[in-house]
């Protein structure tokens, strides 16, 4: 099923150029329904409070980390269907290997372009 | 029985002389070792304006970004309002001229998203700067241990004044304080007669 515009998308970085720019591609890429979060606690916070159609989230934050953060959706009943890309700069096989055991829908290494993310959400959303 | 004693003391004397000797060189070792890890907190502070520094750098460059991207969806809606206009009085030539314009400066919307992606950069920066920060008060932390443990002592601040990572983080030190603003620059300009 193609992707709803109107989904709201929650983008998940600590860092505010990051949110910054994923929030600008996901504009051009006809997105417009964003929020954000700093870390995966929050992420969760809000997740929990309103309804979402897609994450997007970085890996290393504080608090709570992106991979603990997308444990966290798996493992809730009303979350565990939720789409999650994670877009980070770790970028080891090991890493890439833990977001699959923990259930990533897809995986994007920093630096990334609007194409990769555009290629990953069509695969996400077939 | 006398034998052995004398061989035993002999032993323990050249043991307290080389404790003795080691002693000392940790000493001479030891205020440069106490400067050098008081240092370190600067050093790491600095590391730390450039994270700033870079935000700031990339958050201004988004901006500018955001806003040439703004105009141009206005601007590609007016143009597009008018090739609509043009069709609907049979402008042809002059509709498809516009819409080839139209076509030409789509071309540079996915040039904006591709420097908004580029300034990614300052993400891998920015925490390739909080790693090297860690190291270094991790290391800050054991030149302290050293310290305490062989109670060496830092013989005033002379040592803080030597050599070159001393010297450097002067400067830093200095260009904060006495970075001079254009103004001032163009001042001092006009003084010596530039105009």
């Amino acid at each position: 099923m193609p992707a709803d515009p109107n989904m709201k998308i929650l983008v998940v970085d600590d860092m505010s150029t990051m949110r910054r720019i994923v929030k600008n591609i996901m504009k051009q890429l006809g997105f417009a329904n964003i929020e954000e979060a700093e870390n995966g606690q929050d992420a969760l916070t809000k997740l929990h409070a309103e309804s979402y159609g897609f994450v997007i989230s970085d890996w290393n934050m504080p608090v709570m980390t992106g991979i603990d953060m997308l444990r966290a959706i798996r493992a809730d009943d009303k979350l565990k269907a939720l789409p999650v890309l994670m877009v980070t700069a770790e970028a080891q096989k090991e890493n890439l290997i833990e977001a699959i055991q923990a259930g990533v829908s897809n995986y994007i290494v920093k630096p990334f372009t609007a194409e990769v993310l555009q290629e990953k959400m069509n695969k996400i959303f077939k | 029985m006398l034998n052995g004693k004398v061989k035993l003391y002999d032993e323990l004397g050249e043991l307290a002389r080389y404790l003795e000797s080691a002693m000392r060189k940790m000493a001479e070792v030891g205020a440069p070792m106490a400067a050098d890890s008081a240092q370190l907190p600067q050093a790491a502070a600095h590391l730390l304006d450039l994270n700033k520094m870079t935000e700031e750098g990339t958050l201004e460059v988004m901006r500018l970004t955001e806003i040439i991207q703004d105009n141009r969806a206005r601007a590609a809606k007016d143009l597009a309002e008018i090739i609509s206009i043009l069709e609907a009085v049979d402008c042809q030539t002059l509709s498809g001229r516009l819409g080839k314009t139209v076509n030409e400066l789509a071309q540079d919307d996915k040039h904006l998203m591709d420097i908004m992606t580029a300034l990614s950069f300052q993400d891998l920066v920015a925490q390739r700067v909080k790693k090297l920060v860690a190291i270094v008060e991790d290391v800050q932390c054991k030149l302290v241990e050293l310290v305490v443990v062989f109670g060496l002592k830092q013989d005033g601040t002379a040592h803080e004044t030597q050599g070159k990572a001393g010297e450097m983080l002067r400067q830093l030190e200095a260009s904060k304080s006495t970075a001079i603003k254009q103004d001032l620059a163009d001042e001092l300009l006009s003084e010596f007669g530039f105009k």
